[in-house]
């Protein structure tokens, strides 16, 4: 007779899910992803608001990732309204991207992923049980976050960063106490990345097909999407090359792109731009085995690796807005309402994320359109979680569900981002 | 003593009231030392949702019957309900739209022809279903906030947060007049302090995440707004983002 297991709520992810494994005696049938948050209706909330208020609303979706999301509809609408930004501007978004990377990877790898590692129920199991880790991690989350707080104005939904430019310009003793921060958690980075190098203790996962933003001077930002080794998809066009679907039992959306199911985030990053050089790319030469060419198993790893990248650019960063011109303030424009289109997409910590935005001659929004990390992994976990669940049959089905949910934990979903449709 | 039991949960939410606690970085350790934390996904495995809570802090809004049942069961199991953000509080960000466009075609506009199946009604604050024992406003909240109501509960009592507007700490920390000098859309005068105002600070004028400061003079509000060139429509469509529920002819 067929039974269910069912986990509810999912735990240590941002956002309510539920996982459910149908089984028939040991054999499994099928494992259901529920996302199941409120439907949040973003893109309908936009319509109708001025194309100044879209980032301001926009970044609200998600709060671990409210700053991307934040810059990427900035970028968006900068390119609708045709607005030139700064140098200033745009190393300030750059580091405020990178402390936003450092405190959502180190959220995930310290509190949420590593009670797995110590096999321990969670983040208060950590502070009795292993205290000094726990420290440490967020040591590395505070630096993360005292750069967004600097930049941003405020911890979450930033306000600083704004349309075509930076309400203040962070002063000479920011950028100090900034660079003092980072300096004092690089010896953590490291040890995170050892750390991590405990492989997930599981079978094999099918073979993901990556897919990333091409960067190029900007660590987050391009202008194209990386599918594997096929030709680049430019941004503008995005619509063409990514088909999406509402789930039955989901409040989310699946998205395949050209056809492939695919996998995006710290695991995609690193083996379509592997770390070559400097400090990162010799301590890549030495674990990299474990993300190249990996299945998510190597994700949390690869995140671990992009912790200290992230660290060191924003000391660089840190650095060259030290050097930039007094003249340059980064006073954002006076804005005049114009229609327009424009798309923008960025590398959030989960991965690829794409904004894009109408407006009217009132400059009034007309079309909102925005596809998160989350909803682009969701049918490659679908399948993970298959082929987990068929290499463990036969498991103890306590077992077999730790193991199902520790998976869906390896892709740091971010399920408040993904709960949100478009009309196709 | 016994410590006091926590639960920590989201309704309709962007998780940021939750990820607030975890930002107290310097803190976290000793708040999970000094609490019970009996209920927390975000954090903690296996959840017993059968227990009894002194304390229950709720972020979110109300928007699905599963949201509801939630809500219904931390106010029956928990000694203390704490609205935790301006969702819980106010409705938020996601009750933006309340008036103006019916929730059917919201729903349409997003799922299309799955929309009937969805189960979702206008997001609403947690005082239109069950009483709340105090609240912690802020879109995202003040991690001192949390902090000081954490530390009162611990002391067997609730804090006492201030009721004066954006524009006292404003002033105080002698920052250009945005709505004054600069002609902006500021909603300083409205809109509960507490945040030391941290935007018009940065030359960003208030948005007004935090909700109407008590016994505001909306009807004085509009009518500088209106002289000085907004729109009436321009004036709601910003005064809605954070709180739908403004009445528009108050007058302290």
């Amino acid at each position: 007779m067929g039974s269910v297991v069912e986990v509810n709520p999912l735990s240590r992810v941002e956002g309510h899910g539920t996982l459910r494994v149908y089984l028939e005696g040991r054999h499994v049938e099928r494992v259901e992803l529920c996302l199941t948050e409120s439907p949040r209706l973003f893109e309908a909330l936009l319509l109708g608001r001025s194309f100044a208020e879209v980032p301001d609303i926009i970044c609200r979706i998600c709060s671990l990732c409210s700053t991307v999301h934040k810059v990427t509809a900035l970028l968006a609408v900068e390119e609708a309204l045709k607005l030139p930004v700064s140098r200033t501007t745009r190393l300030t978004r750059e580091l405020i991207l990178h402390g936003g990377q450092l405190q959502s990877h180190a959220l995930h790898l310290y509190c949420l992923l590593l009670p797995d590692l110590l096999e321990v129920k969670g983040v208060a199991d950590l502070a009795r049980q292993a205290p000094e880790l726990l420290k440490a991690g967020l040591a590395l989350k505070q630096v993360g976050n005292q750069i967004q707080e600097e930049l941003g104005g405020r911890l979450i939904h930033p306000v600083n960063i704004t349309l075509g430019g930076v309400g203040r310009r962070a002063s000479r003793d920011t950028l100090y106490r900034l660079r003092d921060g980072i300096e004092s958690v690089l010896p953590i980075c490291t040890d995170t990345v050892q750390l991590f190098r405990q492989g997930f203790p599981f079978p094999p996962l099918s073979a993901p097909h990556y897919l990333a933003v091409q960067t190029g001077e900007s660590a987050f930002s391009g202008r194209a999407l990386t599918l594997e080794s096929l030709p680049g998809i430019p941004v503008a066009g995005y619509r063409e090359a990514i088909s999406e679907w509402p789930v039955e039992h989901s409040h989310a959306k699946s998205a395949r792109v050209r056809g492939l199911v695919p996998t995006v985030g710290a695991l995609a990053r690193l083996n379509l731009a592997p770390p070559a050089g400097g400090p990162v790319g010799e301590l890549f030469k030495e674990v990299g085995g474990a993300v190249t060419g990996q299945d998510l198993r190597g994700n949390a790893l690869a995140q671990a690796l992009e912790l200290y990248q992230s660290a060191l650019a924003a000391r660089d960063l840190v650095e060259e807005l030290l050097e930039y011109d007094p003249a340059d303030t980064g006073s954002p424009p006076v804005l005049t309402p114009a229609a327009g289109s424009g798309s923008a997409a960025c590398e959030a910590p989960r991965g690829v994320l794409i904004h894009g935005y109408s407006f009217d001659a009132s400059g009034l929004c007309r079309a909102a359109d925005v596809i998160t990390p989350t909803s682009l992994n969701q049918l490659a976990l679908e399948e993970n979680l298959l082929a987990l669940a068929h290499g463990m049959e036969g498991a103890e089905p306590a077992v077999l569900v730790a193991a199902l949910e520790r998976l869906v934990r390896c892709f740091d979903p971010c399920i408040s981002c993904a709960v949100h449709l478009v009309q196709l | 003593m016994k410590k006091p039991s926590l639960a920590i949960a989201g309704l309709t939410a962007c998780s940021g009231c939750q990820l607030t606690l975890f930002n107290c970085e310097d803190e976290l350790r000793e708040i999970l030392e000094r609490f019970e934390v009996a209920y927390f996904p975000m954090g903690q495995s296996d959840p017993d949702p059968k227990r009894h809570y002194d304390v229950a802090l709720v972020e979110g809004a109300v928007s699905t019957p599963g949201d509801l049942s939630a809500l219904f069961h931390f106010r029956n199991a928990s000694r203390l309900l704490i609205a935790f953000g301006t969702c819980a509080l106010h409705g938020g960000i996601a009750a933006q739209k309340n008036r103006s466009t019916p929730r059917p075609a919201l729903l349409r506009e997003v799922y299309g022809d799955r929309a009937p199946q969805l189960e979702s009604f206008p997001p609403a604050p947690f005082k239109n279903f069950v009483s709340v024992d105090a609240a912690i406003t802020g879109c995202p909240p003040e991690k001192g906030d949390l902090l000081r109501l954490l530390g009162a509960v611990l002391a067997g009592t609730l804090p006492a947060f201030p009721s004066y507007p954006v524009c006292l700490e404003c002033r105080s920390r002698e920052n250009l007049c945005l709505l004054l000098e600069r002609n902006q859309l500021c909603l300083g005068p409205v809109i509960q302090g507490g945040c030391n105002a941290r935007c018009p600070a940065t030359g960003i004028p208030c948005e007004g995440c935090r909700g109407p400061v008590e016994e505001a003079n909306v009807a004085q509000e509009l009518e500088l707004l209106l002289t000085r060139g907004f729109s009436r429509e321009e004036i709601e469509r910003r005064m809605s983002r954070f709180t739908v529920e403004w009445d528009y002819g108050q007058r302290s």
